[in-house]
Parts: structure tokens; sequence; C-alpha cells
């Protein structure tokens, strides 16, 4: 089916579980702040239970219309264009009138293999690939100001950064293309940041920007390590060797103590390193100027968290900040087997299908969307 | 105005400072004008330049009088192709003279720069670029890959040739934006409109219009812009390689339609082409083909590949409707 309605459908017949969400979802959203910038020139998308954007190309007028459609249909999923339009319901996409897009960098825990269940690990992994892309690309390399990003919480495992900027907000596909490219460093070679001069062997400086200075303020610091050290020369064995080649590569000198073999063993070694200074985006993403991105701060129907807005990385926990029904108790059998996870300092489980448990509400709706349990 | 003015006017008679200059002098078209107007076209569609001519004195305004001629007549010819092919020559142009500006020093670079809302900043010998300007103005080629440059507070490293080969760029980009002018010409205008079109190799119109009737509009689309060498995205190609594979066109039938490609390799295109037929790749649907941009249609038909069948079963059902009738 690729047909997909604008409007939203007649609902079919729930399951209790489904009325039950609906109903607490209904109700955050009416007394949610919601967190929108321009809603009017976004196009909004919508999700249930069989697809997370089911009918899209929707307009609001104003953040109002949105609320009450929120409240009244109370979706799973929410996501809106990060582009702005000057018709958002346009059909075809070109009759839309692109105005301009936010630059967005979504991360996620890629190669996730821990199962459906929400893994401390994984999370934890992903919030530092956040940290490294603000604090390493964004801020340093792109020179954005930290006023112009905004961090959410995916709901479920990862972050999406929003860049709003100017000097951004008109680039097309191709262009966003780079910038991603860029922060997964693809493309990078080290023919072009290495060349040859006489005998000598040139490279980056310390001090330089971009992926060449990236590696070699990385390279600078691992010449520490004993094992490095030595598999690039045993002259590296000496201390003042070591000393004399750091400084050498500051001023981009890349080989004042003579390495056999230097320009493999460099390469080797920029081979290896450069997947550790690289970022890990879904390139996609920032390349589409059309992409529905989830709604910050909606819930996220696969967990009934918030896609939280992230003011500091550094201190937001998500199985703490993220969860919203915080209020009261519910009754629910387990259908399938849970593993032990612990939602807003509960801990409980490990479930195995057929047992019932009165659990904190955030915790029940938690394994009511993962459809691990249904009410009792 | 001063006369350094007007050096800078015929060099660059794209930029804000030539126009005021135009219409405050009110030039004349004459027919001798025209007919150079007209060679100047014709040099740019051809040889893919446009000629400086000497710069004498006089020679300068009779330039931004030409100048504006050719615009007339490439507008009046109104094709894609000879827009784009006219924007590259006289892009050229200006990046030969800001050249050599560059090695005079006479500020007149800056200006030009200037006119694009770009800065350029001195480092050593070369400049810092706001991101904003690097990215639309630098070809999309390994040369210009942003991963492989420095980049610092948003803020790339270019060369001083490199700065020069942007704003080149940037010329061109202006110039087809700023094309075709919507007006009424006057007859030789139209005239020579007309014998610009009859230039366009015959080569070019043929492809567009081999028998495709049973084509898609997104796929119709995009092989007439390949033909008129506008660039497609990636993902545009793609999907249109992997179209025409499954629709049963031979690879050397493909390898032609994107010869005319602003980057065309055969030997990329040929190896590209084979590593889709070999690897089924699946068609995207029409919802993702209107997420790259390149659904121009509503045919209700799900994917491209389907369309054929939706029109002739739409056919099909309209005749039964009226055989029932
Ligand atoms: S609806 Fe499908 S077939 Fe028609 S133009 Fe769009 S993508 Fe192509």
């Amino acid at each position: 089916m690729d047909e997909q309605p604008t409007d939203a459908p007649h609902h079919s017949v729930r399951t209790l579980e489904e009325e039950f969400l609906h109903k607490k979802f209904s109700s955050h959203y009416s007394q949610s702040r919601i967190n929108v910038l321009r809603p009017e020139s976004r196009e909004f998308g919508f999700g249930g239970w069989e697809k997370k954007i089911e009918f899209r190309h929707i307009r609001v007028k104003n953040e109002s219309e949105l609320r009450s459609r929120l409240v009244s249909e109370a979706p799973l999923y929410i996501s809106h264009s990060v582009a702005y339009y000057e018709f958002p319901d346009a059909r075809p996409m070109v009759k839309k009138n692109w105005l301009s897009a936010d630059l967005v960098f979504d991360l996620d825990a890629e190669g996730h293999t821990c199962g459906k269940f929400t893994c401390q690990h994984c999370m934890e992994k992903v919030k530092g690939e956040a940290h490294q892309l603000i604090e390493e690309f964004l801020l340093p390399d792109f020179g954005f100001s930290k006023n112009e990003l905004s961090i959410n919480f995916s709901g479920s495992r990862g972050y999406h950064v929003h860049v709003r900027s100017e000097a951004v907000a008109q680039l097309d596909r191709e262009a966003r293309r780079e910038i991603a490219d860029y922060v997964t460093g693809t493309g990078l070679l080290f023919d072009r940041l290495f060349w040859k001069e006489g005998k000598k062997f040139f490279g980056p400086k310390t001090a330089d920007g971009g992926f060449g200075g990236k590696f070699a303020r990385a390279f600078v610091k691992r010449l520490d390590n004993d094992e490095f050290a030595l598999s690039i020369s045993r002259k590296l064995k000496k201390p003042e060797e070591r000393e004399k080649l750091r400084a050498s590569i500051q001023t981009g000198n890349w080989d004042n103590i003579g390495i056999a073999n230097r320009e493999e063993k460099l390469a080797e070694k920029f081979a290896q390193m450069r997947l550790t200074l690289a970022g890990r985006i879904d390139a996609n993403v920032t390349a589409d100027t059309s992409k529905l991105i989830r709604m910050a701060d909606s819930i996220h129907g696969g967990s009934g968290f918030a896609a939280k807005s992230v003011d500091s990385l550094d201190a937001f926990e998500p199985m703490k900040d993220a969860p919203i029904f915080n209020e009261g108790e519910q009754k629910v059998k387990i259908t399938e087997a849970v593993p032990a996870l612990t939602i807003r300092d509960h801990s409980f489980g490990p479930f195995v299908p057929g047992a019932t448990a009165t659990l904190p509400m955030a915790c029940a709706v938690y394994l009511l969307c993962k459809k691990a349990a249904t009410l009792a | 105005m001063a006369s350094a003015d007007l050096i800078f006017c015929s060099r660059y008679p794209f930029t804000k400072q030539a126009k005021d200059y135009v219409s405050e002098s009110g030039l004349e078209l004459t027919s001798t004008l025209v007919e150079k107007a007209e060679a100047r076209v014709n040099n740019a569609l051809v040889t893919g330049k446009v000629k400086r001519v000497a710069e004498l004195p006089d020679a300068r305004e009779e330039e931004l009088a030409i100048y504006a001629g050719a615009r007339m007549i490439v507008s009046s010819a109104n094709n894609r192709y000879i827009i784009s092919r006219y924007a590259v020559a006289e892009a050229k142009r200006a990046g030969e003279y800001l050249a050599g500006d560059d090695a005079a020093n006479n500020g007149h670079v800056e200006l030009v720069a200037s006119e694009f809302g770009v800065r350029f900043e001195k480092k050593g010998k070369d400049y810092l670029v706001p991101l904003s300007a690097y990215l639309p103005f630098t070809p999309r080629s390994m040369d210009y890959k942003l991963t492989n440059r420095e980049l610092e507070n948003g803020f790339v490293l270019v060369s001083r040739h490199e700065r020069i080969r942007m704003m080149e760029e940037a010329v061109k980009k202006k110039i087809e934006g700023s094309l075709p002018i919507r007006a009424q010409f006057s007859e030789d205008i139209t005239e020579a409109g007309k014998r610009m079109l009859a230039l366009i190799p015959k080569l070019e119109v043929a492809t567009v219009s081999v028998g495709q009737e049973n084509y898609p509009p997104c796929i119709k689309k995009m092989l007439e812009d390949l033909a008129l060498s506008i660039n497609l995205p990636h993902t545009a190609r793609v999907a249109l390689g992997i179209y025409l594979v499954s629709a049963g066109v031979t690879t050397d039938k493909i390898v032609d339609y994107f010869r005319h490609a602003p980057d065309f390799s055969e030997k990329t295109t040929r190896y590209q082409v084979e590593h889709l037929r070999s690897h089924k790749y699946n068609m995207p649907s029409c919802s993702t083909m209107d997420s790259y941009g390149v659904c121009i249609a509503d045919c209700r038909c799900g994917t491209p590949l389907r369309y054929r069948d939706a029109i002739n079963g739409a056919r099909l059902r309209r005749l039964a409707a009226e055989k029932k009738e």
C-alpha cells in the first residue's frame, strides 16, 4: 500500500489495551507542552500499530489545532517534517513548495542486538555518540552555537539533534549529504591529507581543522601507548625519540626520525583510527530535506516514553527522565518473557508469560506498548 | 560614473553595479550590437566559451549592451539546454577575468564575491570561506569533498585558485537562475533566438523523443533532464537505473541515456548499471520517489513499475463501462 490518505481513518475496533493507551495518550496531550517551531509550515505524519507513519501530508493551522488533533486522535507516533513549506499538505511533494529545513542528525543504537526491550548498555553507547557529535563536530568544526542546537531523546534508544541555523537552512540534499559524509568520515582519503616533498613526508598539523587535525591530535596522544608507538617504529622505544616525533607532527612534518615504510605504517594507522574519529549518524536522515522526524516531547508508541527535549545530555537519564505516566498503578498479565528492567527507579521482572503483576503506571504502559502484556 | 567602474562592469556584466550602469546610461541596442550579441550566444553554445574582447575604452559600454542582448536572445529561445550551456560559458569568461584581477589585486574579486553575499578571509596564502557558501558554490567532486577539507568553526580553507573556481560556480548559478527574462522581444531578437534553437545538437533532441510513451511521468522527466545535461541527484539516478533495468532496457541503451549527464563517465556508468542489474534492487515506491523529489504527478500506481498497468487498467475499465451502457 503506497497510497497514504491524508485524513485520519475511521478508527477500527480497538482492543482494550489500545483503548487504554489511547485514553492515556490523549489526556497527556491535553495538558502537556507542545514544542514545535512554526507548526503551520510543517507537514505532520501520524502513525499507529501498523506503521510509524500511517498518514502524512497533514497540515495544521496553528498550535491549538495541533493540540486538539493530538487530544482527539492520540496517535501512537507523531512526526513532523524537518522542512518548512508554503503548502505543507500539497501533493506531490514538489507542490508543497519547500522553503527551508532544519538540519537533523539521527543517532540510534546501530547493530543493536539485545532484543526489543531497552538495554542500558545500548542507551549509554548512543548517548556517548550524541555527545561526540556535538562536542567534536557540531560545535568546533561546523561552528554552530549551543543555542542553535536542540536535542531530544527519540523515545526509544536514540537521540535526534536539530540544528536551526541560517547558515544551513537553505542547503539542498547534496550539500546536506556532504555534511553527513563529513561527520561519518565517508570519502576520507589518506592521500589527500598526506604528501611527500623531497625526502620529507608532510601531513596535517595538530592545530588543523577537519579530520586531518583530529587524526594528528589523536595520533600524538596515542604515542604514549608503548604498543602503539612500537608498532610504528622500534626507534620510538626511546622517550626522546617519541618527544621528537611528537613535536615534529605539531608542525606538520610526520617523519623526522626515519620511520621504515612510513607511508604504509601511517596509512594503516589512519585506516584503523578513522573509525573511532568518525561520528555514527544515519546519513540518509541528514540528507533528506523532506524527512518526517519524531516530534520533540511527543510520546513514542513503542515505549510510552516521551521523546523528551534534553537540556543537558550528561545529566539526562532516559529510563528516569523519559517515562511520563507516573501516577497510579496498573495490573497487567504478561504475555511474553520479560527480562529484569528498571524504569524510574522501580525494578521489576523478570516475568514469565502468564504471570500477573501490579506495576507503577509507567512500567505497565511500557509493557503494553511493547505488546508484552495485556490488561488484567 | 568613473571609468574604473566601467572596467569592472564590462568584465562582470551580471553584477548589480553593471545593471545600474546600464539603466543609468540608457544604452541602445543597435542592430550591429544584436548581431554581436548573437555571436556571443552562438560562441557559447558551439565552443562553450564567450570570447574576451580587447578592452578598448569604447568597447566597454558596447560589451554591456551586447551582454544584455545576449540574455534577451537566450530568453527568447527559452530552452533549458541553451540556458545552462550559455551560463557555463559566461561563468568561464568571468572566471578568466577573476583570475587576472586576483593577480592585479584591485579589489574586483572582493566586489564580485560580495555580489553573492560571500566574504573570503585571507589566511596565509589561502582563504577561509563560510560553509554556507562553500557547499552551494563548489562542484560535487572528489576534489571538493568536505571530508578531506580543513573545516573549523564553520569555515573551510580554500586555495586561491579554488576561490576563483567557486565564484565561477556562483556566477553560473546566478545566470542560470535569472533566465529566462519574461518579456516581449523585438523581431531581430526572436529571430536570433530561433537560430540558436536550431543550433542544439541533433543528438540532444533525438534522445528526448525515443518511444517512451509508456514510461511514467517521473521517468520521462528524468530522461529529459539527462538529455538536457541537467544534473540528477544520486538517488534519482539510481531509481532511474533500476526502472530502466526492470523495464528490460539494455545496458548500452541505458548508458546512452546518461551520456549527456554533466559528469558522465562511460566506465563508471556501465559498471553501475551492471551492478544494479546483478543485484536486482527493488524499485522505489511512488512515495519514496516523492521523497526524493522526483515524483511529478499523482498516477495512483504505487510504484512507477506499475504505471503501465495502472493506465491500461483504467483504460480497460473505461472501455468495459462504455460497453455496458
Ligand atoms: S506517482 Fe509514481 S509513477 Fe507517477 S510520477 Fe509519481 S512516482 Fe512516478
